[in-house]
C-alpha cells in the first residue's frame, strides 16, 4: 500500500513539474514569445527607462528577463511551488493567484457535480442496456446514446442557450449567481447558484452520460458471461445477490479507471461550457486571458487546471484499492483494461464533455 | 478481394454503418471537388444579407450576403484536411511508440509508459488552446500537429498492451528463431495484428481532431480567416445569431454539418470493428 501510494504521489509531482516546465518554455522561448512582446510594447510606448521596463516585466511574470536561463527557470519554478504566478497583465495590481482562487471553486462544483450525475445515470442506463437488450427502452436508448456521444459539447451548449436561455428566458445565461443575493450560506444565494449552474450542468450531463452508458454496457456484458457469475447462479444464489455482489462490483472496476481519465476531459470541456454560459470558472478565465493576451493569467489557469486534474486522478487512485483490493498486492498491477473495440469507440472523444 | 467482399457483406447487413460510410464518402468528395461548384467572397453583396431560404439560396444567406450552402461546401475542405492530417500524426506516433515500447519491454518500456501517462494526465484541450494562442498559426499542417499533441498517448498505451500479449505468441517466437531483423518483427509481424484496432482509432482520431479544431475556431483562439465551419459558427455568434432568428440557419447549418459528419464517422467505424473482429462477425 505504501509503495503504491508513493508511486502515485511521485507521478503526480512529476506531471505538475512537466507542465510548469512546458509553460516556462512557452512563455519565454518561443519565437515572438509573450515576454519579448511585452518588452517591445513597453519600449514603443516610450517614456520608460530600460530598468523600469525590466521591473514591470518582472512584476508580471515574476522573473527578471535578463540573467541566465537556468536562473530564470529556477526562479519561475520556485515561485509557482510557493503559489506565486505573478500579476495579471490586464487587471493591474491583482495577482494571478487571487483571480484563480476566486474562479476555481466554480469549476470544481460545476465539473464535480456534473461528473457524478452523469456517472450515476450512465451506470443505471448501461446496466439496463446490458441486462435487457431487447426491451423498447434499450432499443431507443441505444440510438439516443450513441448519437449524443458523437455530438461536440459546445454545440449542445449553444443549442441549450438558444432554446432555454434566449428564446424562452427560462434560465439565466451568464454568471454564477444573481447580483442581488449576498454570497454566503443563505437560502437565496444557494438557490441562485443552483439556478445559474443548472443549464451548464445540463449541457455536461447530456453530452457525457451517453459515453458512460455505453462503457457500462460493455463492462456488464463482459461480466455477464464470466464463469464466476454462472457458478454463482449454479450455486443457487439469489438474483439480487448475483446482480449486486458478482456482476455489479466487477463491472464497476473499469468504470472507476474511466472516471480518473474522464476527469481530465471534463476539465478540458469546461473551457467551452463556461465560456458560453459566461460561468466565471477557470475555463472562462482561460479563454478571456487568451483573447486579451494576458499570458501570465493564461499560464496560471492552465497550470491550475492541470493540478486539479492531477489531484482528482490521485483521489481516484486512493479510492481504487477500496473497490479492487487486488491491485495493492505485491506483484499485481493496476488493471489497465484494454478497451474492447465497442467500448473504446465512445470513450476518447465522447467523454470530452 | 475476399476482404472487400466481406466488407460489403457487413455494410449491407448493418444499415446504419452503410449510411455512415456513404455520408463520410460524400463529405470526402465535397472536400475534394466542392470548390469547383461553390464560390464565396469576402466582400459584402448589397441587399443580399440574411435572405430566407429559396431556390437560389437553399439555406439562405449570411450577414455578408454569401450563400450559406456555398460556405458549408467551401468550409468542408479545411476541416477535413486538418482532421485527417492530425489523425495520421496521432496514429503514426501512437502506433510507433506503443509497438516499440511493448516490444522492447523492461526499463525503456517503463520509462516510455511514464512519459505517456504524463501526456494522458495533462488535459489536452486547455494545452491545445494555450499552444494555439501563442503560435497563432493559419497553416493547416501546423494546426494539425498542435491538435495531436496529447491525443497519441491513449492509443500508444492500448497498442502497447496488445504488443505485450503478442510478444509471447508462437509466430513471434518462430520469427525470432529465424533471426529476422527487428524492423521485420515490428512491421511485418506485429503491425498486421494491431491493424484493425488502428483503423478504428484512425476514424475516432479524425472525430477528435475535428471536435478540437472546430472548437478552437468557435472560441476564436485560432485566427479567424478564410471559411470553415468553426469560423461560420464563430461569426454567427458574434453577429448575434443567438438573439435574432434571422441568422439562425447560418448558425445551425455548420453545426448540423459537424454533427452529421461526427455521427457518420462513429457509425462507420462500427462496420470496421465488425469486419476485423471475428467474434462480432459471426453474429
Amino acid at each position: 500500500m505504501v509503495g503504491y501510494l508513493a508511486r502515485r504521489i511521485l507521478m503526480a509531482f512529476v506531471t505538475i513539474f512537466v507542465v510548469v516546465t512546458i509553460s516556462f518554455y512557452m512563455v519565454r522561448l518561443m519565437p515572438g514569445n509573450p515576454m519579448q512582446f511585452l518588452e517591445a510594447q513597453l519600449e514603443q510606448q516610450g517614456g520608460v527607462s530600460p530598468d523600469q521596463i525590466r521591473q514591470q516585466v518582472q512584476a508580471i511574470y515574476g522573473v527578471m528577463p535578463s540573467g541566465p536561463l537556468w536562473q530564470q527557470y529556477l526562479t519561475y519554478v520556485g515561485n509557482i511551488f510557493r503559489g506565486d504566478f505573478g500579476n495579471s497583465m490586464l487587471n493591474p495590481g491583482q495577482s494571478v493567484t487571487s483571480i484563480i482562487a476566486s474562479a476555481l471553486p466554480w469549476t470544481v462544483i460545476l465539473v464535480g457535480v456534473s461528473l457524478i450525475i452523469s456517472f450515476i445515470i450512465g451506470l443505471v442506463v448501461g446496466t439496463i442496456l446490458a441486462a435487457y437488450p431487447e426491451s423498447l427502452f434499450s432499443r431507443i436508448m441505444t440510438g439516443v446514446v450513441s448519437f449524443l456521444s458523437a455530438v461536440p459539447n459546445y454545440l449542445i451548449a449553444i443549442i441549450l442557450i438558444y432554446l432555454l436561455g434566449d428564446l424562452h428566458h427560462v434560465f439565466p445565461i451568464s454568471g454564477a449567481y444573481s447580483n442581488n443575493t449576498v454570497p454566503g450560506f443563505n437560502f437565496p444565494f444557494i438557490g441562485s447558484v443552483l439556478y445559474h449552474a443548472l443549464l451548464p450542468m445540463a449541457a455536461y450531463v447530456i453530452v457525457s452520460f451517453g459515453a458512460w452508458s455505453l462503457a457500462m454496457k460493455g463492462s456488464v456484458t463482459t461480466v455477464l458471461g464470466a464463469d464466476y457469475v454462472r457458478a454463482a447462479e449454479a450455486r443457487g444464489l439469489g438474483g439480487r445477490r448475483v446482480t449486486q455482489t458478482y456482476i455489479g462490483r466487477n463491472a464497476m472496476l473499469p468504470m472507476v479507471t474511466n472516471l480518473a481519465i474522464s476527469v481530465g476531459y471534463m476539465f478540458g470541456g469546461s473551457v467551452f461550457i463556461e465560456t458560453y454560459f459566461a460561468y466565471p470558472g477557470l475555463g472562462y478565465r482561460l479563454i478571456n486571458s487568451v483573447n486579451s493576451r494576458d499570458y501570465s493569467l493564461m499560464m496560471g489557469c492552465f497550470i491550475l487546471i492541470t493540478i486539479s486534474v492531477v489531484v482528482s486522478n490521485f483521489v481516484v487512485d486512493l479510492i481504487y484499492p477500496v473497490v479492487d483490493p487486488r491491485i495493492v498486492k505485491p506483484g499485481a498491477r493496476r488493471t489497465k483494461i484494454t478497451p474492447k473495440p465497442e467500448a473504446a469507440l465512445q470513450t476518447p472523444e465522447a467523454m470530452n464533455a | 478481394m475476399e476482404f472487400l467482399k466481406d466488407f460489403w457483406r457487413i455494410l449491407r447487413a448493418d444499415k446504419t454503418a452503410l449510411v455512415g460510410g456513404i455520408v463520410v464518402l460524400i463529405y470526402t468528395l465535397v472536400a475534394i471537388f466542392g470548390h469547383l461548384f461553390a464560390h464565396v467572397s469576402d466582400l459584402p453583396a448589397g441587399g443580399q444579407a440574411y435572405l430566407k431560404p429559396s431556390g437560389r439560396h437553399l439555406l439562405g444567406t449570411d450577414f455578408l450576403g454569401n450563400d450559406t450552402l456555398s460556405e458549408l461546401v467551401i468550409g468542408t475542405r479545411p476541416v477535413m484536411i486538418v482532421g485527417v492530417v492530425s489523425a495520421v500524426i496521432v496514429i503514426f506516433v501512437g502506433v510507433v511508440v506503443g509497438l516499440f515500447s511493448g516490444y522492447v519491454g523492461g526499463f525503456v518500456d517503463g520509462l516510455i509508459m511514464r512519459v505517456t501517462d504524463i501526456f494522458l494526465t495533462i488535459p489536452g484541450l486547455p494545452l491545445i488552446i494555450v499552444i494555439a494562442s501563442i503560435i497563432h498559426t493559419t497553416n493547416p499542417f501546423v494546426l494539425a500537429i498542435i491538435l495531436s499533441v496529447t491525443a497519441w498517448a491513449g492509443l500508444a498505451r492500448a497498442v502497447r498492451a496488445q504488443a505485450l500479449s503478442l510478444r509471447t505468441s508462437d509466430f513471434i517466437d518462430a520469427a525470432k528463431v529465424q533471426n529476422l531483423p527487428i524492423g521485420n518483427l515490428i512491421g511485418k509481424q506485429l503491425l498486421p495484428n494491431v491493424g484493425p484496432f488502428v483503423a478504428i482509432n484512425f476514424l475516432l482520431a479524425v472525430t477528435g481532431a475535428i471536435y478540437a479544431q472546430v472548437g478552437l475556431f468557435v472560441l476564436g483562439v485560432a485566427p479567424v480567416s478564410g471559411t470553415n465551419w468553426g469560423i461560420m459558427i464563430n461569426l454567427a455568434m458574434n453577429q448575434g445569431a443567438l438573439y435574432t432568428s434571422k441568422s439562425m440557419l447560418y448558425l445551425f447549418a455548420p453545426m448540423g454539418a459537424i454533427v452529421l459528419l461526427q455521427v457518420a464517422l462513429v457509425y462507420f467505424s462500427r462496420a470496421l470493428d465488425k469486419l476485423f473482429n471475428p467474434r462480432l462477425r459471426v453474429q
